[in-house]
C-alpha cells in the first residue's frame, strides 16, 4: 500500500494513508526512543504540506525563454572562461533536446508544466509532467552513491524553518546543462540548492546553482506554483524523438 | 433639455462603457489568438534561431495530416502555387500536452481539411516550415478545439 496525493490531500493527516502496523510502530518508538521538546531543547522541524498537482504554467509565472528565469542585469550567470568558450562554439542542433533528452535543475523546474510532490517520512517525490522525470530526494541521511552520475543527480533534502531544502549534486556534463535556452552548459560539479516553501495557497521555490567548472559565482532565482485542477492527474509526455528533433532542419547551419 | 451636469454624467458613461467594450474587445482577441494558434509556443526552444519573426508567410491548402505529439505537434499543409505547384507546409505547434489542457485533441484537426495558415516562416533556405501559426478555415473562420 502506497501513499498517494490525493489520500494526503483529502486528510490532511500527513501519515494517514500509512498502513497501521507501520503507523503504530512509529508512534511507539517514538515513545521510547525520542525525547520529547521539553527534555532536548530541540525543536522538531515544521514540515510544509508540499503534496499535490501543482501547476507551473504560463498563467502563473512567466514562461521560460532566452531571458527567463535568467535575466540579464540581474541573476543572469556570470560564466568564466571555460563557460566562454563553450557557449560561443555551442550549435543549437545538436542540443540533446533534439533527441528527447530530458531536461534537468535548474532548468526543469521552471518549465511550464505540472508537477506533482508526494511526501513520505524518508522521501519526497517530485513528478514532472515534462519529459516524465521523477525526482527522488532523500530525507533519510543517506549518502550520495559512490562515484555515479544521472541526468537528474542525487538529491538529499531536509526539513528547516517551515521549508524543504534539497541539495543536489552528482549530475552528469551536459551541454545544455545550465539551461535551455542560452547554450550553457554544466558539469559534474553542479550543485542546486532547491527551498521549496508554502506562502497561502502558492508553493514557492528560491533555487541556486553553482558549478565550478563553468561559473564564477552561484546564481539563483524564484518563482512559485499554483495548485493544479481539481482532480487533474499528470498525462503521460512521451516525448516523440522524430518530432523532437524536426525543427532542426528549419535552423541555418552553426558551421558549413 | 439635459443640463450640463446630466450631459457630463452621460458623457462619462459614454466613456465608461467604450473602456468596458475595449476591455471585451481585447481580452476576446486575446482568448482567440490562443484558441486559433494552439498555444503556438512549445515552451521546448526559442522560435527564434528557426523562423523569422519580423516575416509573414500566408498558406491555403489542405492539411494532409496532424501529428499531435510531444514536445510538439506539427500540422503538415500542401498548398497549390502558381504554376501547378505544390509547397508542403511544416507547421510547428504547441506541446499536445499542452495544447489538450486547452480542448484540442488529434482530431481537432483531420487530413482533407482545407485551412488557411498565416506565420512565421523557417529561416533555413529551401524548407517550409512555420511557427507561431494562426490558424483558420479557408471563409477566415476560427478553428476551435
Amino acid at each position: 500500500m502506497s501513499v498517494t496525493s490525493s489520500d494526503l490531500r483529502e486528510n490532511p493527516r500527513r501519515w494517514s494513508g500509512l498502513p497501521l502496523g507501520v503507523t503504530l510502530a512509529v508512534v511507539v518508538m517514538g515513545a521510547v526512543a525520542v525525547p520529547t521538546e521539553g527534555q532536548t531543547g530541540v525543536e522538531t522541524p515544521e514540515i510544509p504540506d508540499l503534496v499535490g498537482v501543482w501547476n507551473g504554467g504560463g498563467g502563473v509565472r512567466p514562461v521560460n525563454g532566452p531571458n527567463m528565469p535568467w535575466v540579464p542585469g540581474e541573476n543572469f550567470p556570470v560564466l568564466n572562461e571555460r563557460g566562454q568558450a563553450f557557449q560561443s562554439v555551442f550549435d543549437e542542433a545538436i542540443a540533446p533536446k533534439y533527441d528527447c533528452v530530458p531536461s534537468a535543475s535548474p532548468a526543469l523546474q521552471y518549465d511550464p508544466y505540472m508537477m506533482e510532490v508526494t511526501q513520505w517520512p524518508d522521501r519526497v517525490l517530485f513528478r514532472y509532467e515534462k519529459d516524465d522525470q521523477i525526482r527522488t530526494v532523500w530525507l533519510d541521511g543517506r549518502k550520495p552513491p559512490f562515484n555515479e552520475f544521472t541526468v537528474q543527480g542525487f538529491s538529499a533534502g531536509s526539513y528547516e524553518d517551515g521549508a524543504l531544502v534539497i541539495e543536489t549534486t552528482q549530475f552528469v556534463f551536459d551541454i545544455t546543462g545550465f539551461d535551455d535556452y542560452n547554450g550553457i552548459p554544466s558539469s559534474q560539479q553542479k550543485r542546486v540548492t532547491e527551498r521549496y516553501w508554502r506562502e497561502g495557497e502558492e508553493l514557492r521555490l528560491t533555487l541556486t546553482v553553482e558549478d565550478p567548472m563553468f561559473l564564477r559565482e552561484p546564481t539563483s532565482y524564484t518563482t512559485r506554483w499554483l495548485p493544479g485542477p481539481e482532480g487533474y492527474k499528470l498525462q503521460l509526455y512521451g516525448c516523440d524523438a522524430e518530432q523532437a528533433g524536426r525543427p532542426r532542419r528549419f535552423l541555418i547551419p552553426k558551421y558549413q | 433639455m439635459a443640463s450640463g451636469s446630466e450631459i457630463e454624467i452621460r458623457l462619462l458613461e459614454a466613456k465608461e462603457d467604450f473602456v468596458k467594450a475595449l476591455f471585451w474587445t481585447m481580452a476576446a482577441a486575446a482568448v482567440m489568438a490562443i484558441v486559433i494558434t494552439g498555444m503556438s509556443v512549445s515552451a521546448h526552444h526559442a522560435s527564434g534561431p528557426f523562423y523569422d519573426s519580423e516575416k509573414r508567410v500566408e498558406a491555403v491548402g489542405t492539411v494532409t495530416s496532424f501529428v499531435f505529439r510531444n514536445p510538439h505537434s506539427f500540422l503538415y499543409v500542401d498548398a497549390p502555387v502558381d504554376g501547378g505547384e505544390t509547397i508542403k507546409w511544416e507547421i510547428e505547434m504547441g506541446a499536445s500536452v499542452m495544447m489538450s489542457r486547452r480542448g484540442w485533441t488529434p482530431e481537432t484537426i483531420k487530413a482533407g481539411d482545407e485551412i488557411k495558415v498565416v506565420g512565421q516562416p523557417s529561416r533555413a533556405p529551401g524548407t517550409f516550415g512555420m511557427c507561431c501559426a494562426e490558424l483558420t478555415k479557408t471563409d477566415g473562420s476560427p478553428i476551435r478545439p
